[in-house]
């Protein structure tokens, strides 16, 4: 058979490559030269992606749950009883909801809020990893007028200068390490900023430390820095007028050490330069105002937009920025128009023939808590959400939990009614790569027994709770997205010639960023310890990672050696604490204690412990769900 | 042509626990030629699989001058041993080899042998140790060090008394940590050389045990005069063919596989990577 | 060569060759994918040979040593399990294909010939007849002139094409390509003593064009031999290294594997698996005790492998054809010239 061109199903770089199928199961993958995103370099992931649809445990024909168990049913019935239920569920006054994906394409995604906001009527769409990304997205808009950053990874080989808002790249984005790799080496000047010492921070010419949680300590230093330093852009300044002049005044307080001092000006003067923003962690309101801080940096050193001077803001997982554009996200409707829009009330009830619920939604974790019914596409909240142990609560409670997934996840414990469906390399489909490119995914093989296209599930399930709904194949659903969405974002799913192009039909002809006063950074509380999940969120869970023989090793070993979990401490106050790898440390905050084993980890800051996200809920007493809070630690 | 890939099916005659976590697995090849035909030497290793999770080289715990069965040791590690624990009798399970060099017995004839063993490292020495007492006379004198971390950890419980019994053997048995009951030594293994009067000219030292036993243990030796060549140990790596085309296991040029698993401390010593 | 030996073929005829290869055997070629790759796969008509393309970035290895390699079938029979070899010895063409895949596939089958004989592979590599064309003008990124991989080959090939503008000459170079040419002798004639002087004026060219900065593997060999390499140099290189095991998939000398059972419920298959010796798990043991945790450990192995004088003493050769391909894959900036430039040098400009 041909081999089948397709993209990455893992993180939001979006390579594509091609798979190799040899006698019905994806055999290998064949990088692809010509693909504008890899140019024929892929991550280990990216290399190892044939492997789960073909090896992993699989669900192959719908569920219910009948006195307690799993019982196999026809299509038929499963669908039947998903939407009776649901349909109970909101009739009995409950709040239902629907759960998109950042594993989801964004077909899927698209038909999952056509199915809460239209089939439904509720307004509780949204994914489990959208509050990680949304904020960031409005923080740009704040300033830029747009919910996106610029620009593409490859520009970032011919920066003169990177701003690295790390988490850890090389782990998380591989492709987007690469290039600033490339770059370093053709003479690139690298500025991290985090509080972890990742492999990105050893190659960086100037390393800012930041205190987790609170990065944009440094981030609003370097609006002050730059500001301060002149450089910038006159038209832009200009245009703003007084606004520019409450800008300075906001950053009147901004305390600009002499390395951020540096590096705004390295960025202010640069040709080319680059601003990236890594998965962090961190809460919303933070994230909105950092994002605000960086788009401000860039608007008023004249590199927002500017040709070669990418501002990318690296979504966590897959399909993250895709799912949060076709409308899993609670404040908004498909491609960001407001929910007071009235013409996009209008226009997808045209498309819907039902008029669109325009209340804002719950966001992941209310929604697990408030509703008593759910459809989940393609995700296990228990492995995802920052609360995991709380989520299965959450959904052990619920009346209906529908499940669509390709894989027999932990959730599969907590649903009512399962909907098999196609996995990675069984599915057509688009995602949205972390800069905008919406690509093509394919099927190269059949999905396992009776297993369906997620977007045909959701199809038929839209089917039955309304007017009938058919689409001859995913490409037709791609052109209702096309269709729904405000024009000039709707043009990206219009035409999906494998995004050689970059889209530029969003950028703001002729718009001039509006430039106004920061929200003040509120100075950071000394604490004796701040414990931080890793932002790499837990690959592990991934069941494209967890069934892959070739991925799953690091995750797998790490779950073996530390079943109960552990932290990560720096050496440094191992040694203070007098413990050696292992021995037991107890952790306290004003929320609660908990007792883990350390490991020592050689770049870490000594004021940081790190709660491997995979083994949060074990220190749940502690982080009571936060990502990011201030500890004691104490040998235990 | 033989497949260097394709394992013989041998049924698990009977399954012993040594201690909490580690079981000894009689197996018999489930084809009489098989059976009949299978020949290894002590210090060589087989590939066992449970077919459907996967496989990974484990020792010969059984002397080939004792042919009924082969056995093996096992300690609950991983995936898979954790499935070969919830085997049982009758069952099946796959098996390869033997892989690897072995030990040299004739190179021991006539030599005073001293055996060092520490915790889960004791089965592949049994194979040897069983060997060497079935053919007692080629050799001079037998001593056996055998420590663990506590007295619940000491696998072939039954044997070491057999072979305190012994008159032509000399055993001493240590713990890292005594429990309630305990009477014997308590201390590392490298206690256990100042109660035996060593030869280091005409003895071969053969240690196996973890990392940090051996480390401190052949440190110890080459103090007492043993040459490096003298003495032998075993090294363990990931491996995954067991035939020398993988590379898992490789350290420098050298196959763990197919050079080793046994080597003389020399040869240790000089590998680069 | 002899000049009796060689033949030419018009290159109006090779479509009538080919098809009659197709009708004997997979034949598997460059073709035209998607995205504009050039892409080795069975072909089904000689019209989808993509003639006088660049060398695929991803080498013919799988015809080979496919990334999924089923080894062995397990099922349960009436008496117990049935444990079955899996042997594929479909005749195969691997049809214009460069020299230096040519000698990777040759470095590929001494490997598994090597000490204990790997039969499923070699039946597969048994079965397999290559005809490669020489090339004229040295690939932008290759150098293969310093592996002895190319341009030209000496030994090691079935069939050898010289493009000589409306014809090839064709040299064969064992008895298997014999059998691809005899039965096709109608198509070819014996060449005459000008096109073969021709070749070997074409073979000149081709060495003279390479420009003098190729890979040095002579001083890297001596260092990397005796660990003369600084630990700190190695640390350096691998904070460039991305960990994504490109450099060993796209390597047409790597051959390290991982076995694994697929499938479930009685029915399995054993299968070879490609793994890279730059995954951390790759020598991490049961216990979780991994002797090369340091990523510097692992950057180092690869090289130890590929360039120094113990394996090259085992090996013929060193494990490096010269294709250029891990400087396109690298997602970092490890690859074989400038690694062994560095080590050559003792500093890392990566």
């Amino acid at each position: 058979m041909d081999p089948v061109l397709t993209t990455c199903p893992f993180c939001p770089c979006g390579c594509g490559f091609y798979l190799h199928v040899q006698d019905g199961r994806t055999e290998g993958v064949i990088p692809s030269e010509g693909d504008p995103v890899s140019r024929g370099r892929l991550c280990a992931r990216g290399w190892g992606s044939h492997e789960a649809p073909a090896w992993g445990e699989r669900l192959t024909e719908p569920l219910m749950r009948h006195e307690g168990r799993m019982r196999p049913v026809s299509w038929e019935t499963a669908l039947e009883a998903a939407a009776d239920s649901l349909v109970a569920t909101r009739r009995a006054g409950r709040t239902i909801g629907v759960l998109g994906s950042a594993r989801a394409t964004n077909e899927e995604n698209y038909l999952a809020v056509r199915l809460a906001r239209g089939a439904l009527q509720t307004p509780h769409v949204v994914s489990c990893l959208t509050a990680t990304y949304q904020p960031l997205l409005d923080g740009l808009h704040d300033v830029t007028g747009r919910h996106a950053g610029s620009g593409t990874v490859a520009d970032l080989e011919h920066c003169e200068v990177i701003i690295l808002v790390e988490g850890d790249v090389a782990v998380t984005h591989p492709q987007v390490a690469g290039a600033i790799v490339r770059a370093r080496k053709a003479g690139c000047r690298l500025v991290t900023i985090g509080a972890v010492a990742s492999q990105m921070t050893s190659l960086a010419a100037l390393s800012i430390a930041s205190t987790p949680g609170r990065e944009r300590a440094v981030t609003f230093a370097l609006v002050a820095a730059a500001l301060a330093g002149g450089r910038l852009d006159t038209a832009t300044i200009v245009a703003a007028g007084a606004s520019f002049d409450a800008l300075r005044r906001s950053l009147a307080e901004a305390e600009v050490s002499e390395a951020v001092a540096r590096a705004a000006g390295w960025y202010a003067q640069a040709q080319r330069a680059a601003i990236v923003v890594a998965p962090l962690v961190a809460d919303a309101a933070e994230l909105r105002r950092l994002a605000g801080d960086l788009a401000t940096l860039a608007a008023a050193t004249g590199h927002l937009d500017r040709d070669g001077s990418p501002l990318l803001i690296l979504p966590a997982r897959g399909n993250l920025r895709g799912a949060c554009e076709v409308g899993a996200s609670p404040n908004f409707l498909p491609g960001f128009a407001p929910l007071s829009d009235d013409g996009a009330g209008s226009r997808l009830e045209g498309v819907w023939g039902v008029p669109p619920v325009r209340e804002t939604g719950l966001d992941a974790a209310q929604m697990l808590t408030v509703a008593r019914g759910v459809v989940i596409v393609a995700e296990d909240p228990t492995a995802v959400m920052p609360a995991g142990a709380l989520a299965r609560e959450a959904l052990r409670r619920m009346e209906c939990v529908v499940l669509l997934d390709a894989f027999a996840t932990p959730a599969l414990e907590l649903a009512t009614v399962v909907l098999p469906i196609a996995s990675f390399a069984e599915n057509d489909g688009t995602v949205t790569g972390l800069d905008g490119r919406v690509r093509q995914v394919r099927a190269a093989v059949r999905p396992p027994g009776k297993a369906r296209p997620g977007w045909a599930v959701l199809a038929a399930m839209l089917g039955r709770l309304g007017p009938a709904t058919e689409y001859h194949g995913a490409e037709e659903v791609r052109r209702e997205i096309a269709r729904a969405m405000p024009p000039d974002i709707g043009a990206r799913w219009r035409e999906v010639d494998e995004a050689r192009v970059v889209p530029r039909a969003e950028r703001n002809g002729g718009r001039r960023p509006s430039l106004g006063p920061l929200a003040p950074c509120e100075p950071i509380k000394p604490a004796p310890s701040v414990a931080v999940w890793d932002g790499v969120l837990d690959w592990g869970s991934d069941p494209l990672v967890r069934y892959s023989p070739t991925l799953c090793r690091d995750s797998a070993a790490q779950r073996k050696l530390f079943p109960g979990g552990f932290v990560e401490l720096s050496k440094e106050a191992m040694d203070r604490l007098g413990v050696r790898q292992g021995w037991p440390v107890r952790l306290k905050s004003a929320g609660g204690e908990a007792v883990a084993p350390a490991v020592m980890r050689a770049d870490l800051a000594a004021g940081v412990v790190v709660v491997p996200f995979a083994f949060r809920d074990a220190l749940a007493p502690v982080m009571g769900g936060h990502g990011v809070t201030s500890v004691a630690v104490e040998r235990a | 042509m033989d497949n260097l890939f394709l394992p013989r099916v041998a049924r698990i005659a009977a399954v012993r626990d040594e201690t909490p976590d580690t079981k000894t697995f009689d197996l018999v090849l489930r084809d009489g030629g098989e059976r009949r035909d299978f020949t290894f030497v002590p210090g060589q290793f087989m590939e066992l699989s449970v077919f459907g999770i996967g496989e990974a080289p484990f020792c010969f715990a059984s002397s080939p001058t004792r042919a009924e069965c082969i056995q093996t040791t096992v300690r609950r590690t991983g995936l898979l041993t954790d499935a070969m624990h919830k085997l049982a009798a009758g069952d099946e399970v796959g098996l390869r080899g033997p892989c690897g060099n072995g030990f040299d017995v004739a190179a021991a004839t006539g030599k005073d042998l001293l055996f060092i063993g520490g915790g889960i490292g004791l089965p592949p020495l049994r194979g040897l140790i069983w060997n060497v007492l079935d053919e007692r006379d080629r050799f001079d004198k037998v001593t056996i060090l055998y420590g663990a971390r506590t007295p619940t950890d000491l696998v072939y419980k039954g044997e070491l008394d057999e072979w305190a019994r012994r008159g032509d053997v000399e055993l001493h048995v240590t713990v890292d940590r005594g429990e309630a009951g305990w009477t014997g030594n308590v201390g590392m293994v490298p206690t256990l050389f100042d109660r035996t009067e060593l030869r280091p000219a005409t003895t071969l030292a053969y240690v196996c045990g973890p990392p940090v036993m051996i480390k401190f243990v052949v440190q110890d030796l080459l103090m007492r005069g043993f040459s490096p060549d003298s003495v032998i140990s075993t090294l363990e790596r990931m491996m995954q063919c067991g035939v020398g085309k993988c590379n898992h296991c490789c350290i420098g040029h050298r196959y763990v596989c197919r050079d080793g698993p046994v080597f003389t401390y020399r040869q240790i010593r000089e590998m680069t990577e | 060569m002899q000049v009796s030996s060689a033949r030419t073929i018009g290159k109006e005829r090779t479509g009538e060759w080919i098809g009659r290869l197709i009708e004997n055997a997979e034949v598997v070629a460059p073709t035209a994918a998607q995205a504009g790759d050039v892409i080795f796969r069975k072909i089904s008509s000689p019209v989808e040979v993509q003639w006088g393309s660049d060398n695929p970035l991803f080498p013919p290895k799988q015809v080979v040593l496919p990334q999924t390699d089923p080894l062995v079938t397990i099922s349960r029979g009436a008496d117990g399990l049935v444990v079955e070899p899996v042997y594929d010895e479909r005749p195969r063409v691997l049809f214009g294909v460069h020299s230096c895949d040519v000698k990777g596939i040759d470095f590929l089958t001494r490997m598994h010939a090597y000490d204990l004989a790997d039969t499923a592979y070699l039946r597969r590599a048994a079965a397999l007849t290559s005809v490669s064309v020489a090339c004229i003008t040295p690939c932008p990124l290759g150098f293969c002139i310093c592996c002895d991989a190319g341009p030209f080959l000496a030994e090691s090939f079935d069939v050898q094409l010289t493009d000589l503008g409306d014809r090839f000459l064709a040299e064969v170079g064992s008895e298997k390509g014999g059998r691809l040419v005899e039965p096709s002798a109608d198509l070819f004639r014996t060449a005459e003593a000008g096109e073969v002087a021709r070749r070997h004026e074409l073979e000149e060219a081709a060495k003279r064009a390479f420009g003098p900065e190729t890979c040095h593997f002579a001083s890297a060999m001596r260092r990397v031999s005796v660990g003369r390499v600084s630990a700190e140099l190695w640390d350096e290189i691998a904070g460039t290294c991305l960990e994504c095991g490109a450099c060993n998939f796209v390597c047409p000398t790597c051959y390290c594997f991982s076995v694994k059972d697929q499938g479930r419920d009685g029915h399995w298959v054993r299968c070879r698996t490609w793994d890279s010796c730059q995954f951390r798990a790759f020598t991490r043991e049961a216990s979780g005790h991994n002797p090369r945790e340091a990523h510097r450990e692992r950057v180092k192995r690869r090289f130890f492998h590929k360039v120094s004088a113990q394996y090259f003493r085992r090996d013929g050769a060193v494990g490096c054809v010269g294709c250029g391909r891990c400087v396109k894959v690298c997602l970092g900036t490890t690859d074989m010239p400038a690694v062994v430039a560095a080590i050559r040098k003792g500093a890392w400009h990566g």
